[in-house]
């Protein structure tokens, strides 16, 4: 799919003298963005989720994820394990994310030693209580949005690309999301939500960026602020590692029920 | 010494609180108990070494009641070792697996006994002595089990709450080896897209037991005793679930050969009398539908039903659901307390009689969390679960997490 995309990109472009739309230069955009995070092979990181209520009060998760990045037309396979709230610990999630069909996603409950397949309609709930949506974690393929490129803005003395990308699923949560994307690196350093009804619902914030591999960006603080509600939920990665050799066979429905 | 040659053992553990009140009276002028406190601990123990492909998982459990001496009780729910290798996974020693898709009740689900005496719902498990092989492919998983140990389903005491009210005689078995019998069973599992299936077989002692009678001097008016009965069986069983949209289909159903009716067995101190053996089928079929964010709110609130059926109908096991409607509201707020409510009502459609449930969880804080149970009975008289109509109650527990 992703060659054909670039395909027929060039093929625009070529017809079009480099005179780009701004649908063709988001999605440009978009291309050489998913592009730039190309070759991870997998990863592994600890982070720390902080849900912050309207007045400040704070609560904490912490949980594990391993990333295995998609070969050809497969999407990315990750296992998320949670070592707290207490009486969550050991609960795990395995996602395979797909470019053009809804993703597949298990959810393991270990006091009743029971897999339960979580049906993709639910991607616009809240994951876990917190003010991020199951959308918003699962892996970002180019093929869930249509693009649109808005604008130049400069950010924190950062010069950016602005595109908007709307999601193809009928069941996502938002009518559109505008990206604040930044010129050298192509990293998402803001992201706007709208709701269904078009009104400014969320912010994130990606920042602390630390390159990993001299090749990979990736944020150490994102921060997901609801403005409806004034909710927040800060999540704060540790240390990433790569290309620690995991199997595909660590991503299975066995694998959830082993994840300690 | 290299820090990662000693094995490093990590050791969780949790402490519930649990305090039930029992609305009326109970039907049995010998007991005079309306609350009841009871406390239990679990502990989990787990070790991993050869680069994690080997572990080791230790779980103690034991409960005191205040008031029911079989609901005071220890059990090892786990004690396995489990290896990984590249084309199997291994697990020797006790352990729990679960089967099954529905709601309502969980027909296919049969490695394990019920911990009855633990809660009504069927959930909780005794633990299970097993060789576990696991084979995990492209094209789907098949689970195979040598299951060397018979483990006799808890009750309650005859002066406790939730009781028959009588004594319960030492258990009988079909198979010569009685407990010793070697049970096996398989499961093969996989999916396509959204759509999950099951397919499973079972032989040797059945779990579900036979409720017979038990006379000391062989004269059938004189009853001491309920006798346990527990007849090889064979059974296959089906589990199905297709999510499409916001809606979740779920079938399960199990083709059961060797049980014998409850009453046709009668157990003397020389001779037995035991009824004939049936085949029957029995299914659980329905759906939830889940609505996410409803009134503009984080909630997601789901929609159960799902229909019961037994074959033997009215001939069916005391436990069983002979032809029952189950229809139920799940209520989840999506909060930082990760809340949720379950409300049912189980309605016998032949007996024209219900019961009542509701079941809810939260977390209070990080380490604590609350759970709520509350059940109404309303049998009709001709119902076997009339002696339960008097059993209402509501129960809290609390959990600390160490």
């Amino acid at each position: 799919m992703k060659k054909l995309l670039i395909g027929l990109l060039l093929a625009s472009t070529a017809l079009t003298g480099f005179a780009q739309t701004p649908e063709e230069k988001g999605l440009a955009i978009a291309i050489e963005g998913d592009k730039r995070g190309e070759g991870f092979v997998d990863s592994q990181v600890k982070l720390k989720m902080v849900l912050i209520d309207a007045k400040g009060r704070e609560s904490t998760r912490d949980m594990r994820v391993k990333t295995m990045e998609g070969q050809g037309e497969g999407g990315d396979k990750s296992l998320m394990v949670f070592d707290t709230p207490k009486d969550q610990k050991g609960v795990a999630m395995l996602t395979f994310t797909h470019k053009t069909k809804s993703d597949d996603q298990w959810l393991y409950l270990p006091a009743l030693k029971r897999v339960k397949k979580i049906s993709s309609r639910n991607k616009s709930g809240p994951f876990v209580g917190s003010e991020f949506a199951f959308e918003d974690i699962s892996s970002q393929e180019v093929e869930k949005y249509t693009y649109k490129y808005l604008r130049d803005e400069t950010i924190d003395g950062q010069d950016c690309y602005v595109v908007e990308s709307d999601p193809v699923d009928k069941y996502s949560g938002y009518k559109r999301r505008v990206a604040w994307i930044d010129k050298e690196h192509y990293r998402a350093l803001k992201i706007d939500f709208y709701d269904r009804k078009d009104s400014l619902l969320k912010t994130l914030t990606n920042s602390e960026y630390k390159l990993y591999l001299d090749k990979f960006w990736y944020p150490s603080l994102s921060e997901m602020k609801n403005h409806q509600t004034g909710k927040a939920t800060r999540l704060v990665y540790e240390n990433y590692e790569f290309k620690v050799g995991l199997k595909s066979k660590e991503f299975t429905k066995n694998s959830l029920k082993r994840a300690k | 010494m290299a820090a990662s040659s000693y094995a490093e053992v990590s050791i969780d553990a949790e402490l519930d609180y649990e305090g039930a009140v029992y609305f009326n009276d109970s039907l049995n002028p010998e007991i005079d108990q309306n609350v009841n406190n009871s406390v239990s601990a679990e502990m989990e123990m787990y070790t991993e070494w050869a680069d994690g492909t080997q572990s080791l998982t230790f779980k103690p459990f034991y409960r005191y009641d205040e008031m029911d001496d079989e609901r005071t009780h220890g059990d090892i729910r786990e004690l396995m070792w489990h290896q990984v290798a590249d084309e199997y996974e291994l697990k020797v020693g006790i352990g729990k697996v679960f089967w099954g898709v529905t709601e309502s009740a969980h027909l296919v689900d049969i490695v394990n006994q019920t911990d009855s005496v633990e809660s009504l719902d069927g959930e909780e498990k005794l633990g299970q002595p097993m060789v576990q092989l696991l084979i995990e492919r492209d094209w789907g998983n098949l689970d195979l089990f040598v299951l060397p140990y018979h483990r006799g389903r808890t009750f309650a005491g005859p002066d406790a709450r939730l009781s028959t009210g009588f004594e319960l005689a030492d258990a009988v078995y079909e198979s010569d080896d009685e407990e010793g019998n070697i049970d096996i069973a398989a499961r093969f599992y996989s999916y396509v897209d959204d759509f999950e299936y099951a397919v499973s077989a079972f032989h040797g002692n059945s779990r579900e037991l036979v409720l017979g009678v038990f006379s000391p001097d062989g004269n059938p008016s004189n009853i001491t005793a309920l006798q346990p009965y527990y007849p090889t069986i064979t059974q296959l069983g089906l589990e199905v679930q297709y999510l499409i949209e916001g809606w979740a289909w779920k079938v399960e159903a199990i083709h059961r050969d060797g049980m014998i009716k409850d009453q046709s067995v009668f157990v003397t101190p020389v001779a037995s009398v035991i009824g004939e053996s049936e085949s029957y089928f029995a299914t659980v079929a329905g759906f939830e539908y889940t609505q996410v964010g409803i009134f503009e709110t984080r909630w997601d609130l789901g929609w159960v039903a799902e229909h019961l059926y037994d074959s033997r109908q009215e001939d069916a096991s005391f436990g069983a659901f002979e032809h029952d409607l189950l229809l139920g509201t799940r209520w989840v707020a999506n909060d930082e307390a990760s809340s949720e409510l379950l409300a049912g009502i189980l309605y016998d459609y032949e007996y024209q009689d219900y019961s009542l449930s509701l079941e809810g969880n939260t977390r209070i804080m990080n380490g604590l969390s609350l759970e709520l149970e509350a059940r109404i009975f309303a049998p009709a008289s001709d119902n076997p679960q009339f002696d339960f109509r008097d059993e209402d109650f509501v129960k809290l527990t609390l959990t600390y997490y160490l």
